[in-house]
Order: C-alpha cells, then sequence, then structure tokens
C-alpha cells in the first residue's frame, strides 16, 4: 500500500511516517503545495493523508486536482483548522475522511486502515491473530471458530489495538477512539481500565496469551509474537 | 440633576440678582440726582427771598418763610426733611427744606423754603413693581426659551444615548447616530462613532486573533503529543513513564481546552450559518448509548425517556450541545447518583444529583467558571452550550433543587 503524506509541519510528517511504515506501508512525503502537485501527478497512491493548510496554495485546491486528474486514491484531511467549514467542501470534493489536530498516531493508523477496507472492492473482511479471526463485516470475533462475545466497545477496543499492534497506546488515545473527542475524558480513565479489564478476562477464557500488557501506566499495548 | 434644571435655576438666580443690583442703583442714581436738583432749586428760592428781603420785601408765602432771629444764629445752609400735614389728603407727607441764615444789616434773617418730597415711596414702589415684572417677564421667557430650545436641541443627543447604551461591540451592525445641527453634538456624535468603530474594530481582531492563535496552537500542540507517544513506545523506566503520563495529561488539557476556545470564537464570529431540520431525538440517542458504559462504570442510575423532537440548528453544534450537557452530567454526578434524561415537547431536560454548586447558580454559562472540586475541568463546557442556545435562539436555564441539577433547553 502506498501513501502520500502531504504536510508542511516536518516533525509531525516525520512522526507520521515512522509510524505507518513501521505499520507496514510505503510513505512518500511532500511539505508543500508544488511538491505535493508533482508527485499527485507523477505517481499512483492508495491513500492521502492531505493537510489543508500549506505553504503555497490550500489543500482543498490539492483535492481538486486529485479528483480530476482520475486516478481516485482515498484523501484523509488533516486539519488544524477544526473548522466545518474546511470539513465540508473537503468531503464535498470528494475526500473520504476528516481528523483534526492535535490527534494520535494510533487513530490516524486506524482511519487509514478503515478507508484502505471500506475502498477495496474485494478486500479482507477478516483479520487473523494467533487463532483470534476479527470478521469486520459483521463485526464478530471469533477463537478456533468459538465465537467470543464482545460488547461494541470491547470489539471496537480489540480492533483498536490489533490494527495498532506493537504500539503503546494511550489511555487518551483510547478514550478518544471510543467515545470520540467531544468531552473531556480524563475522568473516565478508570473506564478504558474497566473495559480492557474485561476484554482480557473474556480473551482469557480461550488462550493462555495474555496480549494485551500495561506499560507503566503510561497505556497498553498489544503484543503478540507469532511462534 | 438634569442639565436643563441646573441651567435653567442657574439662570434664574443670575437675573434676579442682576435685577435687584440694578433696581437698587438705579433708584439711588435717581435720589441722588432729583435730591441734587431740589436743593439747587431751594438755594435759588432763599437766595431770591434774600434778595427781596434786602430790597425791603420779606414776602412770606405758603412753604416759604422769611424771620428774624437772634444774632447768635450763625449764618449758613442746612437742608432737613419734616412732616406737614396735609388737610386735602388727610396724611403727614414728607417734605424737604433749607434752613438758611443770612446777615441783613445788623440783623440775622433764617428764611426756609420748603418743597415736596413728591412721595418717594411711590417711586420706590413704582420702580420695584416695574423691575420685578422684567424679572418675571425676562426669568420666565428664559426658562421657556431655555426649556423648548434646549428640548429640541437635546432630543438627538439622548436619542444617540439610547443606542449607545444599547450598542454592543459583539452586535452585527455598527453603532447608528442621529445627526445634529449644533457643532458640540456633531463633534460628540463624530468622536462617539470613532469610538466604537475602534472599539469594534479591536473586538473583531481579538476574536479573529482568538481563532487564529488556536489555530496556530493546534500544530505545536500535536508535535508534542505525537513526540510524548514516541517516546512512550522506548524502553523507559517507570519514572520517566510517570513523568511522560504527567506531561500528557498537561498537553491533553490544553489541546482540550484549546478546541473550545477554538468553538467560542467561532460562536462568536457567528461562522455557523448552515441551519437544517435536525432529529434532536436521534442525536441524543445515540449519545446517550454512546455513553452508556460511562455512566455504569460510575454506578451512576440513567433513566432516560426519549420523545421525537424536530428543532432547526447546525447539526454539529446541536451534536455539541448535547454531549457537552451530558459530559457535565457524567462529571459532576458522584458515584451511585443518578441521572434523568427527558425529551419531550420539543424541550430536554438532563437533571443529576450531585452537592450543590460551590459558586452562584448564576455564573454557570460563564467562561472559565468551575467546582473547585474539578480543578481540571476547561470550565467552557457549559459556556459552549449556553452560547449555541443563545445563536438557535433556544432557552437554556439551569436551577438546583433538593439535590438535584437540571438543564433545561427549550428548543424554539
Amino acid at each position: 500500500m502506498k501513501l502520500l503524506l502531504i504536510e508542511d509541519e516536518p516533525l509531525l510528517l516525520d512522526e507520521m511516517e515512522g509510524y505507518l511504515t513501521e505499520q507496514g506501508y510505503r510513505c512518500e512525503k511532500a511539505s508543500n503545495f508544488q511538491e505535493g502537485q508533482e508527485k499527485l501527478h507523477l505517481y499512483q497512491y492508495d491513500i492521502i493523508v492531505l493537510d489543508i493548510t500549506l505553504p503555497g496554495g490550500s489543500g482543498l485546491s490539492l483535492l481538486e486536482t486529485i479528483k480530476t486528474e482520475n486516478k481516485n486514491p482515498g484523501v484523509l484531511i488533516v486539519s488544524a483548522k477544526n473548522s466545518l467549514h474546511d470539513k465540508i467542501s473537503g468531503l464535498e470534493l470528494g475526500a473520504d475522511d476528516y481528523i483534526t489536530k492535535p490527534f494520535h498516531m494510533e487513530e490516524l493508523n486506524a482511519r487509514i486502515f478503515a478507508l484502505l477496507r471500506r475502498r477495496s472492492f474485494d478486500g479482507e473482511n477478516e483479520i487473523k491473530v494467533d487463532k483470534l479471526v476479527i470478521n469486520m463485516a459483521f463485526k464478530t470475533v471469533c477463537f478456533n471458530d468459538e465465537p467470543v462475545g464482545l460488547t461494541k466497545k470491547e470489539y471496537e477496543l480489540l480492533l483498536y489495538f490489533v490494527i495498532n499492534k506493537n504500539r503503546v497506546v494511550s489511555r487518551q488515545s483510547i478514550a478518544e477512539h471510543l467515545w470520540g473527542d467531544h468531552y473531556d475524558l480524563a475522568d473516565n480513565y478508570d473506564t478504558v481500565y474497566v473495559h480492557i479489564n474485561t476484554l482480557r478476562k473474556k480473551l482469557a477464557a480461550y488462550t493462555v496469551n495474555d496480549y494485551i500488557k500495561t506499560v507503566h501506566g503510561m497505556g497498553y499495548k498489544w503484543k503478540y509474537e507469532s511462534f | 440633576m438634569k442639565l436643563l434644571y441646573k441651567t435653567t435655576r442657574d439662570y434664574l438666580i443670575a437675573s434676579v440678582s442682576i435685577l435687584i443690583f440694578t433696581g437698587v442703583a438705579l433708584f439711588m442714581i435717581l435720589q441722588k440726582a432729583v435730591g441734587d436738583e431740589m436743593n439747587e432749586q431751594l438755594e435759588l428760592q432763599a437766595d431770591e427771598i434774600f434778595a427781596n428781603a434786602r430790597a425791603g420785601n420779606f414776602m412770606d408765602a405758603p412753604l416759604i418763610r422769611i424771620v428774624k432771629v437772634s444774632t447768635q444764629t450763625t449764618p449758613g445752609i442746612t437742608f432737613g426733611d419734616s412732616l406737614l400735614y396735609d388737610h386735602i389728603q388727610k396724611e403727614f407727607e414728607g417734605y424737604h427744606y433749607i434752613r438758611e441764615t443770612q446777615k441783613i444789616g445788623p440783623d440775622h434773617y433764617q428764611a426756609i423754603v420748603m418743597t415736596s418730597h413728591i412721595g418717594w415711596d411711590q417711586y420706590y414702589l413704582t420702580i420695584l413693581y416695574i423691575f420685578l415684572l422684567t424679572a418675571v417677564l425676562l426669568t420666565g421667557s428664559g426658562v421657556l426659551i431655555n426649556y423648548y430650545s434646549n428640548k429640541k436641541i437635546w432630543t438627538p443627543f439622548f436619542k444617540n444615548l439610547k443606542n449607545v447604551r444599547n450598542f454592543s461591540v459583539s452586535s452585527p451592525t455598527e453603532l447608528q447616530l442621529y445627526e445634529s445641527s449644533i457643532n458640540e453634538f456633531k463633534e460628540l456624535n463624530d468622536t462617539l462613532e470613532d469610538l466604537t468603530k475602534r472599539s469594534r474594530k479591536e473586538y473583531l481582531a481579538l476574536r479573529e486573533f482568538t481563532e487564529n492563535a488556536s489555530h496556530e496552537i493546534q500544530t505545536p500542540l500535536s508535535i508534542i503529543q505525537s513526540k510524548l507517544d514516541r517516546m512512550s513506545q522506548l524502553e523507559i523506566s517507570e519514572q520517566m513513564a510517570g513523568y511522560i503520563v504527567q506531561a500528557k495529561s498537561g498537553v491533553d488539557r490544553l489541546a482540550k481546552m484549546n478546541k473550545s476556545l477554538l468553538l467560542l470564537a467561532k460562536l462568536d464570529n457567528n461562522i455557523f450559518v448552515d441551519k437544517q431540520e435536525i432529529q434532536v431525538h436521534e442525536i441524543l440517542e445515540f449519545q446517550v448509548r454512546n455513553m452508556e458504559d460511562l455512566f455504569h462504570n460510575k454506578k451512576i442510575v440513567l433513566t432516560e425517556q426519549i420523545k421525537t423532537a424536530i428543532a432547526t440548528s447546525d447539526k454539529y453544534l446541536a451534536e455539541t450541545l448535547i454531549y457537552n450537557l451530558l459530559s457535565n452530567a457524567l462529571r459532576y454526578t458522584p458515584v451511585h447518583g443518578e441521572v434523568k434524561i427527558n425529551l419531550k415537547n420539543q424541550s430536554l431536560s438532563i437533571a443529576n444529583t450531585g452537592v450543590a454548586p460551590d459558586f452562584p447558580s448564576e455564573q454557570i454559562f460563564e467562561r472559565f467558571t468551575k467546582s473547585q472540586l474539578h480543578v481540571t475541568s476547561t470550565g467552557l463546557g457549559l459556556a459552549i452550550a449556553k452560547e449555541i442556545c443563545l445563536m438557535n435562539q433556544w432557552e437554556l436555564s439551569y436551577q438546583f433543587q433538593e439535590g438535584w441539577h437540571t438543564f433545561l433547553v427549550k428548543f424554539a
């Protein structure tokens, strides 16, 4: 999978590139309007992560170029302007999703993952981890063909972990993913803890492997060593 | 004291004192002039009497007398006043006389010539009446002119005053002022216009600044957040991990605060104009389901009654309003508390149990008002809720009664 990251802030661009490369994507970078335009013209990408405020021009006009060139990649808009106007015009111009700064890398990764899955018609609907099979079409989880009864939030949590495997995911990141970033969730980190514990217990009924590691109170990490 | 009363009063006092002063002066000057004239005339008469006497003609006419006096009497002139009985008017009248003693041959003769005062009392009164009349007319007309012309002159001023009073820098229109033909008022209007224009401009600049500043803060915040996340991935000591967690919670608060400020700035800037019909019950239902486990985890008993309600608003704002009210209820309900959500008849009430607020309840919708018990809260959630309601012309009220906090939104 080939990604083009268009973002003018070099530190953030490096961070995105670093994490998405770790996750197995081939990433290319553009840090201004012209560079983005050239790369879009020359190469084919599956997903474009596009910042709206760019030196040299608006990301929205790049979006128009993308759509007129008929290459039809998935577009995820990243913006510091949490403005509805940008969001609406972005989505009207054919962007597929919208994420506002500041965001967690895991969230970006999950959005890219979801976008890719939505866009591939014959795409994989299943993720396999060990003997755990997550069916994303039906939102069910099976272990050794035996269904694991998870609530909606537990399922979302599991998927978030699996997509962001081997990464310490903070409680903030999990809380925002599960409940949205509308409200102040600092009071609700124990709920994250409760969900993680339940998920652990439910999985423990099927396997001795403890996939979810607690990391120094910073967060949790999905760890699965393939044997 | 009203300006009109004050100027009228001062004018009145001034004109009365000037009239009194001029009246007294006029009277005294007249008295002096007439007195001098009388004395001259009396002297002349006395002179002629003595001239006649020297010629041997001692005349004795009414009010004129010449008598021989002892030689002890020193020659000279004295003037004096006396009263004589007037048979006709049957009253005493004041007379002025000259008493002159002259030597005629060896003998001394004294002549007395009298003349009437011509009723000085009458003069006093006449002058007093005339002056009183003048005073009344002058001040009366002055007051009337003052009153009516001032009223006319000041009308635009009072109208403008009212407009200025109702003017707010945040209002969408500029200050409207009535024209006046008076230079001072024109100047005042110009100054006011200039002042309000400038403060409006500064206010708008400030609003824009808030928005721009919030935007500009987002990117550095993203960098800090992503780098803290990156640090979390490394093999680090527990102590270090603790620091990272603390730093992250700070960034988190800042990010939330910034987002709220940005939203408030946008509400102030009236950016949300995309009103549409929204299904309030759908949004509410979705959010209550989404938050159910959060309430559940705090052992809060959640009862809800959601009936259909349609309102007109920007969808994002309606969502934010409901999110904010729900998250407020979640935060301030104690463990094992109770939350009641009720949507019917175009009004939404969200009530929760809890302790009384530790600030005056009318401040609850003000920015940065927050309970001492929740210092990490931004104190902006309810301010945003209020702004959203104001923008949509919905009524948002709060009351605390018998251990229940109740927020009520009436959708217009």
